[in-house]
């Protein structure tokens, strides 16, 4: 059984690497897809799915391999916005190339233990820059209410930042992936599950409505940080933090990123590493929320969490 | 009308496989009986003239082409084609000056160097990498165990991991080196001194959903006592350092007994559990299935398709293996049987791997009679044969259509560049029963006699 | 242990299949163009890359060769400074018989026996000559180098270069300028009223000259010289300007009466400042003689007959192959008939990182040797694979400012098969001729490879 999404067209079979995190997607069977967004470098598809990530990055070359992306052994295609693609099935269909991944790459690589002394040295050393938010009362709300463990706090202000900024990825959004993606690891390897707690908390508030609430590939990406699962930029911040490799150079890699992203991801990175100590200094927070309040149930989020997080 | 024609080509070098894959399109052409296009070395030179070739003086810098048939003058207008082809993507690449040598690429930043030049000059590119202080593998065979040794002794000063020489399998963060699986990344870390031993583990783990993190190899003399085990300890340091790997799986031919105790004392210090495959104590199969129980994870039924063999009298077994590893363990679980590995250095003189050129194993099966049940490793991923049961299955088929029964074990995952399931159902079609562990594989065919 | 972190940058050297894999992998990869190394060198390379002391040792040498900082320090007559006494002479390159020596070799010989006053005639020169009376030694030998035939005779003028860094001292003939010439084996009349002008006056008022306005830094000059468009050898247009700057107010003051036509010898030679570059080239290079295990060449010279190497971890031993002749362009009618084999010290630029090996700061100079600015960019390009540093002072414009390729290792060329660039100048093939013409010269494989398993020779001496 075979239905044409489009007519057939010669296709050049082409391969390259992908993120594990989009082989569910890719393995599929295959689903209509639709050109977002180009770049010089890459491409971004929304697929029709209800998996996540539910945006793929085509990339070639230097681009960021983002937590979605195929990488591509090839030139990208010439394509526009608004292009027919297709997803599934083993390969990604896109203008003349049909792809298939050769290679699979951790999106989210254990950090290992770590001793809490070592993230309390880093943390004055993690200055973000210039984030797009600076002193937004929102965020000065996500800091304070995840460093005290006020649960009502820190999930109030994550639902206001969602989708707050300009940009294909809001301020907003990169400051809470970089928390979400700071509280799964250096939580699991500092063995401080009250920051993996608030991270599962976190994480069901902000992909409840993202997909509404944001640009379709922030919406992804914010998925993606909510499983753990982030760029090698970010993810070398956090071995720096966790004294595996130099911070410093990894730091300013990290803040080159995009306009304000990177920033912005280094103070999420930041407000999840204070949230850390506090929650490692404290070992049992007094968590109540201030007034009752209907939060978004966190089981089926903190399911798929917990299975990508491994201590 | 039949002739020779022999030309040399100054200053043209080519590596062998690159050559091997030129003279066997060339010799396909119609009319053509002989080719021969390779460097030329005193041996190619010498396997021209017993052909009884008419050659003239060369350097093992020339290159040498030696063609035979009626089709002379087509087959050179194809080579230089085939040539032009080559160069064109070398000059593409010289615009700005190439390194010529490993030490000149390393003066760029870079992770890993990948040698697989012949083996008399291994050595001296793999130095480099060492003295740049970056981990090297060594793909090529034929490399003294002299050289090998002070390698070793000088990546310990340097603390970088020498794997190989005769390493035919890596993976680093999911990079496929020399011949590997396309694997999923998860929590499993090989240490192997056996390539096609470590491709079977890792395909299993990948098709029982586990994953693996990196695949070290080490080479096949590591463990001997002249190696002392070097790499491996480093080896499993370096996987128990590294947070992705929750388990290492170390696979080996039986080591040297001092050896052992060395490297069980390294593994005695270890955080992180090491399951030991080592052959003649415990096949691979069973080793994986340990590893995966010490996860805590399901042990798959493994994939097969036994499919039915009539149940008449099967006197002889015999073994065409292209992995060293995989041809002893099949013959030890066998217990009787011909086993023939044409993966030996003695089989790859002078042609490529029989993971890539299946000539050898086709001529064996083609010799198969009434009543043989013959046991074969067909093994997938990076670098091997794009598709093998394409020249294989007709082989197979052959060989069952003549009273003889094939058994395959097919050692590969999904998604490898050849596809698991499309290969295992072109040799099913051909009549052979297909396994994805070899050691099924090996108890089967021993069963039928 | 950083290599499981991240996927590698992988380095590929050997078969195309394996490249080919990673790049189906997207895997970012540098291939090796690799070759297999000079017939009969395997095992020497080896076995010399297998000595524990050699990186350390090439390092030594290379870092010697490279922080020279060599100075003009004086003019001075050859008598007084080198251990020449009467009927000696010293010659370019290897050593070398009368028996043996080219047609400019020889004239040059005959034109020292004449500006001595050793003889009075031609045929009593060459008879001398020929009878062995006359000791010829090369140059190399006495912390002196000179181009072309390089012949020093007592009482010729020398430049006087010191190495400020490690203290030694080269010396350099003065240069008598183009065309007919006792370098290039010309003795005509007019050649030897030349020579006797600069014995009288040109070298006193220049000795006189640095005496008075002090040491004059040539690794200053020469990095200033390279980023004006000459790599040292061919071409010296800049590096002579930037002299007589330097020296003209010095002259001037020390010798008013003959100012004017010593000044204006300087200005119409555009290759003065080379037997600078080369006294320069010499006593670096000879900074890093003598380090144990060195595979770095120290010297490169040719005596119009044979090609000749020394290795610093060698000593004075040359090893030496046929010189060839080179390819270029010829002056006027002249040919390849008409060239002499390859011929000078000037190599010595070469071997310092400069002449061939700095040819893309010079695009001037790439039509004269025959070729387009592509190939001279190409041609630098290629010696970094043979040689193990950057000059840190010596540097290239139209590259980035990198350092010149410097410090040529004769394992890099067993393995590669790239042999030196080398610029120079072709003499006539008879006696008398001078220049014919400028171009580009390959030197013989089997020095290289002599030197080689020589000290692959030592080093199994030495286990």
């Amino acid at each position: 059984m075979t239905v044409g999404i489009h007519a057939r067209r010669p296709r050049t079979h082409v391969t390259g690497a992908a993120s594990a995190a989009v082989r569910p997607v890719l393995e599929a069977p295959r689903s209509p897809a639709r050109v977002l967004a180009v770049f010089p470098a890459g491409a971004y598809l929304e697929v029709r799915t209800e998996l996540e990530p539910s945006v793929l990055a085509v990339i070639t070359g230097a681009a960021t391999r983002l937590p979605n992306s195929v990488l591509l052994a090839a030139d990208l295609p010439r394509v526009t916005v608004g292009d027919e693609a297709a997803v599934g099935d083993g390969s990604v269909e896109l203008g003349r190339l049909s792809v298939r991944a050769r290679r699979w790459w951790d999106p989210a690589p254990p950090l290992g233990r770590v001793d809490p002394v070592r993230l309390r040295q880093a943390a004055p050393r993690l200055t973000p820059g210039e984030p797009g938010l600076a002193g937004n009362d929102a965020i000065e709300l996500l800091a304070a209410g995840c460093a005290s463990g006020r649960l009502l706090s820190a999930v109030t202000a994550a639902e206001r930042l969602v989708g707050l900024g300009p940009g294909l990825t809001p301020s907003g959004d990169d400051v809470l992936a970089g928390l979400l993606v700071t509280l799964r690891h250096l939580g699991a390897a500092a063995g401080a599950d009250r920051a993996v707690w608030l991270a599962d908390w976190l994480a069901a508030t902000v992909t409840y409505d993202a997909r509404t609430r944001t640009t379709p590939i922030s919406a992804t990406l914010l998925h993606c940080a909510a499983r753990g699962e982030a760029s090698p930029e970010v993810i070398a911040v956090l071995r720096g933090i966790a004294g595996r490799q130099e911070l410093e150079p990894a730091r300013r890699q990290l803040r080159r990123l995009g306009h304000t992203s990177g920033s912005d991801l280094l103070q999420g990175i930041s407000i999840g590493l204070d949230t850390v100590l506090a929650m490692t200094e404290a070992p049992s927070p007094v968590l109540v929320p201030e007034a009752p309040r209907p939060v978004p149930a966190p089981e089926a989020p903190s399911l798929t969490c917990a299975m990508s997080v491994t201590a | 009308m039949t002739r020779d024609a022999v030309l040399l080509r100054k200053g043209v070098y080519h590596d062998s496989v690159t050559l091997m894959r030129v003279s066997r399109s060339l010799s396909d052409l119609p009319g053509m009986r002989v080719a021969i296009v390779a460097m030329a070395t005193e041996l190619n030179l010498a396997l021209a003239r017993d052909l009884g070739f008419d050659l003239p003086p060369a350097d093992p810098g020339d290159l040498l082409v030696a063609l035979r048939g009626d089709s002379v003058d087509t087959a050179t207008g194809e080579l230089d084609h085939a040539l032009a082809r080559l160069s064109a993507s070398r000059t593409q690449a010289a615009a700005d000056q190439p390194p010529l040598t490993t030490l000149s690429a390393a003066r760029s930043p870079a992770g890993l160097v990948l040698v697989s030049v012949p083996g008399e000059h291994a050595f001296v590119e793999a130095l480099d990498a060492v003295h740049a202080g970056l981990p090297v593998m060594i793909f090529s065979d034929g490399v003294p165990v002299a050289q090998e040794r002070r390698l070793k002794l000088l990546a310990e000063e340097r603390d970088v991991l020498v794997m190989g020489p005769d390493c035919g399998t890596a993976v680093i963060a999911g990079v496929g080196l020399g011949f590997a699986n396309v694997l999923r990344p998860g929590p499993v870390g090989v240490v192997a001194a056996s390539g096609t031993g470590a491709q079977q583990v890792t395909s299993l783990l990948d098709q029982a959903g586990a994953g693996v993190s990196h695949v070290l190899g080490v080479g096949g003399r590591d463990l001997s006592a002249e190696v002392g085990g070097l790499s491996t300890m480093r080896a499993l340091r370096m996987l128990d350092d590294d947070p992705a790997t929750e388990l290492i799986v170390l696979v080996s031919k039986p080591p040297d007994p001092a050896v052992a105790r060395a490297v069980q004392e390294v593994v005695e210090t270890l955080g992180t559990p090491v399951v030991s495959a080592l052959l003649g104590e415990r096949d691979l199969t069973a080793a994986t299935e340990e590893a995966l129980r010490a996860l805590g994870r399901p042990v798959p039924a493994w994939e097969s398709w036994p499919g039915w063999s009539p149940t008449s009298a099967y006197t002889k077994l015999k073994g065409v293996y292209s992995g060293g590893t995989l041809c002893a363990e099949a013959s030890l679980i066998a217990g009787a049987g011909e086993f023939t590995d044409y993966g030996d250095d003695a089989y790859t003189r002078g042609r490529a791997h029989p993971m890539i050129d299946p000539t050898l194993r086709l001529e064996a099966l083609a010799r198969v009679e009434p009543g043989d049940v013959t046991l074969m490793d067909v093994v997938l991923g990076h670098g091997a044969d794009p598709d093998p049961a394409a020249s294989l299955a007709s082989a197979v088929a052959h060989a069952t259509h003549h009273g003889a029964t094939v058994v395959v074990a097919l050692i590969g995952t999904e998604g490898d560049p050849q596809g698991l399931h499309r290969q295992a159902a072109a040799f099913r079609e051909a009549g052979a029963a297909v396994f994805t562990s070899n050691a099924q594989a090996a108890r089967h065919a021993r069963n039928l006699l | 242990m950083t290599l499981l972190s991240v996927p590698p940058h992988v380095i590929t050297v050997g078969a195309g299949l394996l490249q080919e894999a990673l790049d189906a992998q997207a895997v970012p990869t540098t291939a090796v163009a690799w070759r297999p190394p000079l017939p009969g060198t395997a095992d020497a390379l080896a076995r010399v890359l297998a000595d524990p002391r050699l990186p350390a040792a090439n390092e030594r040498a290379v870092g010697r060769l490279t922080s020279a900082r060599p100075q003009l320090v004086g003019v001075r007559r050859a008598s007084e400074v080198l251990d020449l006494p009467e009927r000696m002479f010293l010659h370019a390159g290897p050593p070398i018989d009368w028996e043996r020596a080219s047609g400019p070799m020889r004239g040059a010989l005959i034109g020292a026996m004449l500006l001595e006053e050793y003889v009075r005639d031609v045929p009593s020169a060459e008879e001398q000559l020929a009878s062995g009376r006359i000791r010829l030694e090369p140059c190399h030998r006495h912390a002196t180098v000179g181009p072309m035939a390089g012949v020093v005779s007592p009482s010729m003028w020398m430049l006087e270069v010191r190495d400020a860094e490690h203290g030694g001292t080269a010396y350099c003939s003065l240069n008598e300028g183009l065309g007919k010439v006792l370098r290039y084996g010309a003795y005509g009349p007019e050649v030897l009223e030349r020579l006797r002008w600069m014995d009288r006056v040109l070298g006193p008022v220049l000795s006189a000259a640095i005496e008075l306005g002090g040491p004059i830094d040539l690794r200053a000059m020469i990095a200033q010289a390279l980023q004006m468009g000459d790599e040292l050898h061919n071409r010296n247009r800049a590096a002579t300007s930037l002299l007589l700057r330097e020296l003209a107010p010095w002259v001037v003051e020390a010798a008013a009466g003959s100012a004017a036509e010593v000044l204006r010898f300087v200005n119409g030679n555009d290759h003065f400042f080379l037997n600078a570059a080369m006294a320069a080239g010499k006593v670096s290079t000879d900074a890093a003689r003598n380090v144990p295990g060195s595979s770095m060449v120290v010297a490169m010279a040719r005596n119009g007959t044979d090609f000749g190497v020394q290795v610093s971890g060698l000593g004075d031993r040359w090893f030496t192959g046929p010189a060839g002749v080179p390819d270029g362009l010829y002056l006027g009618a002249y040919g390849p008939a008409d060239a002499n084999p390859d011929i000078g010290d000037s190599t010595i630029t070469e071997t310092s990182g400069l002449g061939g090996f700095a040819m893309a700061a010079s695009p001037a100079i790439v039509r004269f040797v025959g070729g387009e600015v592509a190939d001279a960019v190409a041609a630098t390009r290629s010696m970094y694979e043979i040689t193990l540093a950057e000059h840190p002072a010596y540097q290239i414009p139209g590259l980035g400012f990198r350092g010149t390729p410097v410090g040529i290792d004769i394992t890099l060329v067993a393995r590669t098969g790239v042999l030196p660039v080398v610029n120079t100048g072709i003499a006539g093939r008879v006696a008398g001729t001078g220049q014919v013409g400028a171009g580009l010269v390959k030197p013989p494989v089997e020095a290289f490879t002599a030197a080689l398993l020589a000290l692959a020779d030592d080093r199994k001496r030495s286990i």
